[in-house]
């Protein structure tokens, strides 16, 4: 595992959350199943949220908690498990807390890409010992799926349907009978107590390849949906904010609510293409606006002030924001965005007056 | 102090109650049993028990007068109280009801002041009551489930009740599901007992007595306290005596606390009561989805009491994830028995993590996720089928007897149609003419009067019979059905006593309702029908004012026209229904004014709005011509005229209008081609010339294909088109002509091919042929043509 440090642009959770989870360890008091750090649901005060003894445990997905309750079962029942949803609905965040909590390692991860190939699923050769000493243990380059299954622990596979189908196939026979043969070295290896699979797939994005019915068979599949409500969404925006704030050592305040607030309702309304309340039909935009963007916009806004600005996330930071979140690739974009100012934003009085006037200057008129 | 009886709390309709109830039962071999539920409906109980009865089955109690109040008591087999008097019957053993008679209750239903408590929360759509019936629970908080007065059916639920709080505190997404877990599940003896007695004592400790509905309680606990010191009186030992009751009122029932005395029971309001046994189903069962009692999912709940009873519980999730996949592949997902295996091991691993079996709730997460493959949608309609299920009750014949019953079944035997009450779907056709062979006038009319009852049935939404379409359109005099009996149907007649006594009354009743809240006069129009269907003739009076106070106020063109033509047809039916349509004649002349006035101003609209607006024009038209002597028919044809003339208006509809003045003859030819040759002009632009061909178009083909001198012009208008201007004008004319039929485009280029010199037969040997090439290359060129740069 590579060496930590705390220069680290972005720590894994087991390490920044060391604390919580050896709380959660010590204080255990269920039957924890082989393989597993802690009991499930310990897992789930982890993920959820709640008290271990005097420490509080932060939530880290808010909202939700039976899909949760699911997925932890699903762990549980040696089943492999998938997160979809679209863009931003938190799918890496919690498989990546998952793993962290269960095996105290989220690192074993299959990024997947349209250039994934079964290699990186199954072992590779270190080819000049290959060629040196012919097959062998030695040269033998394991996967992290490999390792998972060597250790009896979790391994990750990230955007699993931007690789090509007959990649992601590699994974059927291997989640069924859970073992993987290495024909190379006459042998096989047979996947300890504890082993399983975390997938991610992104529905709305382009590019992405469809899953084989025998594939989607060996998953428990849940379905990660876009925040609920307001309130829960506000929440995840400003805790996800303040974390990211003292991460990236931003030199700014944190956005206060209303600013969150705002942000937050833009993005519903055009994501929903109706108004809160319902009486307005507003156009959609072509991207996707998920949580994930009102986040990095909020983040870049704080970027924008504390090195550019006064150190305080004015209406202007976050209007050229909101303008680069909204307006992707399509001209259509700036026809929705410039209706959704003048038909919406404009009404809504004297508190909204500010970032209205801001946005309308980027989009210049 | 005396001894007190057993005393055993339940959750109505809770399989475990019933269970424990009946273990209890077993052990305590009591004389007697006591059971909460109106005493007045005693004699029900041989019926209730009867072997011929099939669960589950209601107690109907309503009001013999109005304003109608009534409640329902419904029984399922994991009912306690069902099991309790199956109990009794099964070991000889005496079984009563014991809370207040029906006549308190609802005489309770209603305030003071004659209104009904229940419309307190609700002031502003009170004719919904009269539909949905509180349940026996709902109306007077029977249940612990409850806490204020006015639990309405489809009332949002509360937020933030003491029991969401209950769920939130033990961690379980909502209160069933925490019911189900603490209660349901428990096995060993006295646990549930135990269990149900302290958990209602906590919920009295945190009860706000001040209110109406705990008020009620008290009294209710009263009467029952009264009822036991009876049946002590009568000679059964305390410790004889099992008592049947809602948890809530577990603690309050001992002899510690004062029975009712007489001069207190005089004192109570009562409404004259009767009351009924009627069939019910799993699907209402689960739709008074107010009443907290866990009966949301009937048919699961039945699963879990024949688990119960046949050891198997432990199989529960497996029969309830092969029920749903087996209904999931019965509508076409093919899903395996490994996900099946899968699934249970799911729900098990989730319940583990409460340390339980599995409850509902569960087993629909695991069953959305392997077997719906994270969609719930994929699963939804499986699961309801599983959860809700399908049965439907049944009562020996002549035990189910309302008002509205009996009146059904004299008219059945009235009309001769008793045949045809069975399952099998039998066809009836109809004549509604006089039968002129017959002596009386009743055998006269048979065939107009099963008509009319069958329509009244529809009204009442009773699923007797089916109406089918006639093959030959527009005759007023045929009719045929489809007619079926299920038990559904009995279901909603017995329902409808709460509109009326008899089915006339319930349907005038019915259309009243709906004429209160009509808002449209399309909507109005459509009761005039009906009631006309229906031979009543009182709400066709009272529909026509209706409609006629609406059309004064309205200048909506396609409602409007839809009104008139509806109306024109109940006119119509007048002869043959032997009804006076005489007073109908002066609105249709009113609405037919109004509709032909709104005409042109209407006209000023977009393409949607005006394929809408060709419609009400056809309907209008329609009635001009049938009621000529009726209507001012001048005044139609100066509109219409108006229109076709109009270049500010709609072109398709300007082209629509001249289509109705051609077929009436009121255009020349040499107008006609004048007309076409104006609107196609090179000058004006291609749309709005195309558009209007289109409506010209759209009627009596043949007239405008017999017309050559309009084919000239078209040929010319062509001819005249610039390369560019050409390209545009097809997009239009390629639309115009998109819904002719291929003999129909054949004969147009055939009349081109005239006006261009062309001989038919050598046109159509042209157009018989292959394309060439060239040909091709310049269709295809066409294809490529970019129509969204115009």
């Amino acid at each position: 595992m590579p060496k930590e440090t705390n220069d680290d642009l972005r720590q894994p959770g087991e390490i920044l959350f060391a604390e919580e989870l050896d709380a959660l360890i010590k204080a255990e008091k269920h039957h924890v199943p082989a393989g597993w750090r802690m009991s499930p649901r310990s897992v789930l005060t982890y993920i959820c949220g709640g008290k271990c003894g005097k420490l509080d445990i932060t939530p880290k997905y808010i909202g939700h908690q039976r899909l949760v309750e699911i997925a932890i079962s699903t762990l549980v029942t040696d089943r492999a498990l998938l997160l979809i949803g679209e863009p931003g609905t938190a799918k890496s965040w919690l498989s990546e807390h998952l793993a962290a909590a269960i095996n105290g390692d989220s690192t074993k991860v299959v990024q997947g890409t349209a250039g994934t190939t079964e290699e990186q699923i199954r072992y590779t050769w270190n080819y000049a010992m290959l060629i040196a000493r012919g097959p062998s243990n030695e040269s033998l380059i394991k996967s992290p799926i490999y390792r998972a299954m060597e250790s009896g622990s979790i391994a990750r596979f990230e955007e699993i349907t931007r690789c090509a189908s007959e990649v992601q196939d590699a994974l059927i026979s291997l989640l069924s009978e859970k073992r993987l043969s290495i024909p190379e070295l006459v042998t096989e290896i047979p996947a300890q107590r504890g082993f399983s699979v975390i997938a991610t797939a992104n529905t709305r994005d382009r590019g992405v390849n469809d899953m084989s019915a025998a594939l989607k068979r060996r998953f428990n599949i849940v379905v990660l949906p876009a925040p609920a409500d307001l309130e829960t969404e506000v929440s995840i925006v400003t805790k996800r904010v303040s974390e990211l704030a003292s991460n990236l050592q931003l030199k700014s305040e944190i956005p206060n609510e209303d600013a969150i607030m705002k942000v937050v309702t833009i993005f519903r309304e055009l994501r929903a293409g109706q108004t809160l309340d319902g009486k307005n039909k507003v156009k959609s935009p072509s991207g996707v606006l998920s949580t994930a963007e009102a986040i990095s916009l909020l983040a870049n806004s704080m970027a924008l002030s504390g090195n550019f600005g006064d150190g305080t996330v004015s209406d202007n930071d976050l209007a050229s924001g909101l303008q680069g979140a909204v307006i992707k690739d399509d001209e259509k974009d700036i026809i929705v965005w410039k209706d959704y100012l003048s038909n919406v934003m404009k009404k809504r009085g004297a508190t909204w007056r500010g970032l209205h006037s801001a946005c309308q200057s980027h989009v210049g008129e | 102090m005396p001894a007190s009886p057993h005393i055993f709390g339940v959750r109505h309709l809770s399989p475990a109650a019933a269970w424990h109830l009946r273990q209890l039962l077993d052990r305590v071999r009591p004389k007697l049993v006591l059971i909460e539920g109106s005493d007045d409906a005693d004699e029900l109980i041989p019926h209730i028990v009867s072997p011929k009865s099939k669960l589950p089955i209601a107690i109907l109690a309503y009001t013999a007068d109005a304003p109608v109040r009534t409640f329902v008591y419904p029984l399922a087999t994991y009912s306690p109280e069902y099991q309790a008097l199956v109990w009794c019957r099964e070991n000889k053993a005496k079984a009563r009801f014991m809370d207040l008679p029906a006549s308190v209750f609802l005489g309770l239903m209603d305030r003071d002041d004659g209104t009904t408590v229940l419309e307190k929360d609700k002031p502003e759509e009170p004719e919904k009551k009269e539909k949905e019936k509180p349940t026996l629970a709902q109306t007077l908080g029977v249940d612990d489930e409850e806490d204020d007065a006015a639990p309405i059916v489809e009332e949002k639920p509360r937020r933030d009740s003491v029991y969401d709080k209950i769920a939130t505190l033990a961690g379980e997404p909502d209160y069933e599901t925490y019911w189900e877990r603490h209660f349901e599940q428990l096995r060993a003896d006295d646990t549930y007992l135990n269990a149900a007695r302290s958990y209602g004592a906590e919920l009295r400790s945190m009860e706000d007595f001040s209110t109406r509905r705990a008020a009620e309680n008290l009294v209710r606990e009263a009467y029952m306290r009264r009822k036991i010191q009876h049946a002590i009186a009568d000679g059964f030992k305390p410790e004889q005596i099992v008592v049947v009751t809602g948890a809530f009122h577990a603690t309050a029932l001992g002899p510690e606390l004062p029975p009712m005395t007489d001069e207190e029971l005089a004192k109570l309001r009562k409404r004259e009561a009767k009351m009924t046994l009627m069939p019910y189903s799993f699907f209402k069962l689960s739709s008074q989805s107010g009443y907290g009692a866990g009966n949301h999912a009937p048919a699961y709940f039945e699963m879990v009491w024949n688990g119960f009873n046949k050891n198997l519980a432990a199989s529960l999730p497996t029969l309830f994830l092969t029920n749903v996949v087996r209904e999931l592949r019965t509508s076409g997902t093919f899903r395996s028995t490994a996900e099946v295996i899968e699934g249970v091991r799911l729900a098990e691993a989730m319940a583990d993590m409460k340390n339980s079996l599995p409850t509902l709730r569960e087993l629909q997460d695991a069953a959305v996720t392997l077997l719906g493959q994270g969609d719930s949608a994929v699963v939804r309609e499986s699961l309801l089928r599983v959860e809700v299920g399908t049965a439907i009750g049944a009562l020996a014949k002549g035990v189910s007897q309302t008002s509205i019953q009996d009146d059904f079944y004299r008219e059945l035997t009235r009309l001769k149609l008793d045949q045809f009450k069975a399952s099998v779907k039998r066809e009836l056709d109809l004549d509604l003419r006089e039968n002129r062979r017959v002596k009386t006038a009743e055998a006269a009319f048979l065939d107009l009067h099963r008509s009319s009852f069958l329509h009244r049935l529809a009204v009442l939404e009773v699923g007797f019979g089916q109406q089918l379409t006639v093959r030959q359109e527009g005759t007023t005099w045929a009719e045929r059905w489809a007619l079926q009996w299920t038990p559904e149907a009995e279901i909603a007649i017995v329902e409808a006593v709460l509109l009326g006594e008899t089915i006339e009354l319930a349907v005038a009743f019915k259309f009243k309702q709906r004429l209160e809240k009509c808002t449209s006069i399309a909507e109005a129009a459509v009761i005039i029908r009906q009631a006309c269907e229906c031979g009543m003739s009182a709400s066709i009076e009272l529909a026509r004012q209706t409609l006629q106070r609406l059309a004064n106020d309205s200048s909506d063109f396609t409602a409007l026209a839809s009104a008139t033509y509806e109306l024109g047809l109940v006119i119509r039916y007048g002869d043959v229904r032997q009804f006076d349509a005489e007073p109908l004649k002066p609105l249709l002349e009113q609405l037919f004014l109004e509709g032909a006035l709104s005409l042109v101003g209407a006209a000023n609209c977009d393409l949607a709005s005006a394929k809408k607006m060709v419609g009400g024009m056809n309907e209008l038209n329609k009635v001009a011509l049938d009621y000529t002597a009726l209507i001012d028919e001048a005044l139609w044809i100066s509109e219409l005229q108006k229109l076709a003339r109009a270049d500010h208006l709609n072109p398709l509809l300007s082209g629509y209008a001249c289509a109705l003045l051609v077929e009436r003859s009121l255009i020349s030819n040499e107008e006609l081609a004048k007309e076409v040759s104006r609107r196609l002009s090179p000058g004006i632009s291609a749309d709005l010339g195309a558009g209007w061909f289109e409506g010209l178009a759209q009627r009596n083909r043949y007239a405008l294909l017999t017309r050559l001198a309009l084919w000239e012009q078209l040929a010319n208008y062509v001819a005249s088109l610039t390369d560019d201007e050409f390209k545009r004008a097809l997009v239009f004319l390629r639309r115009a002509f998109g819904d002719f039929s291929p003999a129909e485009k054949r004969s147009i280029t055939e009349n081109l091919g005239e006006v261009w010199g062309g001989n038919p037969d050598t046109v159509s040997e042209v157009l018989g042929e292959e394309l060439t090439e060239k040909e091709k290359k310049k269709l295809d060129e066409l294809s490529d043509f970019n129509f969204e740069e115009l």
